[in-house]
């Protein structure tokens, strides 16, 4: 029984390769998926339920969830491999006949995600098993799952590819906003994030700063106004004002007119 | 029976068209973090802040190379990265599409170049760094014979600061005893 990552070598490695080539080549009915939680928080369960609803629709691609290993040709394992789930997956993995395809799905399959460095973690799949196709995504959206599975049964074409960047003699880092004063910049900043949070923090001050642009303090507002007039949120809109009043009383509090001269010692 | 075949016709299909149409992701999707080598000074902020020590970051200090590497297989897309940089270096875009067969494809790294230090000649912080740090202080209206100064200052590393300090004050303070 020559299954886990440790016991082949080079030329059988090769051989199952093969093998798996020629089975998804000549495969002449659909091809059934095995799923072994490993102990996940089972979020990559659900998406991959949710990707075989009508709604997604696997299984117009003959992706068949099966309830047994032995019928599996895919063998999907989710989760982080846990100390206690180890053994049940290999035994899961044992009885999924050869030439059988390997996919650690999700980002804990993968390679153990966050719980990469626990005590009762072994890793990803591929700590034991000859991982074939990886699917990161935490979890992946029922379309990432259709997308994993048509590239493993060679229906698309993989997207991802390494990258390596090597810093030549170029340019530097752009500043943001170079025109606005950086202490101004960081309490915009800070109190839009402190509002809306930062995802929508970070948009709000982004597009705050961009009418800070206008170096006059009633083009600034007229600018502000036709912006908020066609903003239909009036949370948004108070949150704008809030950041706005900011800039006024930092502007009155220095006494000056113009945002360029707001500098460092002042 | 008509009339649930009038209704199936009514209701249309509800498949999605995916793989054959482009997906749509909800607003705020958050997908496959993009770099950009660019703008990153290799700061080291999201190293720090990526709870699930997607982002790492490896000096060699013998050949002066700094290494910056996100491994997309334990990415968990909290989009903390891009909270965090200064230069929008990393931004998450509404890519999901990320199946790969290697590992390998999976990794993005980027290297840096690393200044040495102008007393004790070793390596210890990227030029893209520092570069930038001069820049903002620039931008934050340092005059130009002060941003010399600093500039002096920063190319000297901690250690060397340190030792040149201790002299200074052992001059400053027993030089009125001799």
């Amino acid at each position: 029984m020559i299954t886990l990552k440790q016991e082949l070598d080079a030329s059988q490695k090769q051989k199952l390769l093969e093998l798996k080539l020629k089975l998804l080549k000549q495969i002449k009915r659909s091809v059934y998926v095995y799923r072994v939680d490993c102990g996940g928080c089972n979020g990559c369960e659900i998406e991959i339920f949710a990707a075989i609803t009508p709604l997604f629709d696997a299984e117009r691609f003959g992706i068949k969830v099966v309830g047994s290993p032995r019928h599996a040709d895919v063998v999907v394992f989710t989760g982080p491999m846990t100390r206690s789930m180890r053994v049940p997956a290999i035994r899961a993995y044992r009885a999924a006949p050869e030439p059988k395809v390997v996919v650690a799905y999700g980002t804990c399959g993968c390679s153990g995600g966050i719980f990469h460095d626990s005590y009762a973690v072994w890793g990803g799949a591929d700590s034991i098993f000859p991982v074939d196709l990886y699917i990161p995504g935490c979890p992946p959206t029922p379309c990432a799952t259709i997308h994993g599975c048509a590239v493993a049964l060679g229906l698309l074409q993989q997207k991802m590819k390494g990258e390596h960047y090597v810093e030549g003699a170029g340019a530097g880092a752009k500043l943001k906003f170079p025109e606005v004063p950086i202490d101004l910049r960081k309490e915009i900043e800070r109190e839009a994030r402190r509002l809306c949070g930062y995802w929508h923090g970070k948009r709000i001050a982004e597009q705050y700063l961009e009418f800070l642009r206008e170096k006059d303090l009633q083009r600034i507002e007229q600018k502000l106004d036709a912006f908020l007039n066609a903003e239909k949120d009036p949370r948004l809109v108070e949150v704008y004002l809030k950041i706005h009043r900011l800039y006024v009383a930092k502007m009155e509090r220095s006494g000056r007119q113009c945002p360029e001269r707001l500098n460092f010692t002042s | 029976m008509i009339k649930l075949l009038k209704k199936v016709l009514q209701v249309g299909e509800a498949t999605l068209k995916y793989p054959f149409a482009p997906a749509e992701v909800a607003p705020g999707f958050r997908g496959k973090p993009v770099y950009n080598f660019e703008q990153c000074i290799s700061c080291g902020a999201c190293t720090l802040a990526c709870p699930a020590n997607a982002i790492t970051l490896s000096c060699d200090l013998e050949k002066g190379i700094r290494t910056w590497q996100l491994f997309y297989g334990r990415c968990i897309f909290c989009g903390r990265c891009e909270e965090v940089c200064p230069t929008e270096a990393i931004t998450l875009s509404p890519e999901f599409e990320m199946a790969a067969f290697n590992r390998e494809d999976l990794i993005c790294r980027a290297d840096f170049r690393l200044n040495k230090c102008s007393l004790c000649d070793r390596f210890f912080t990227p030029a893209k760094e520092l570069e930038y740090v001069l820049s903002v202080m620039m931008q934050a209206g340092l005059p130009e014979p002060e941003i010399a100064n600093r500039r002096a200052l920063l190319e000297v590393c901690p250690e060397c600061r340190r030792k040149v300090d201790v002299e200074k004050m052992k001059k400053a303070m027993f030089a009125p005893l001799e």
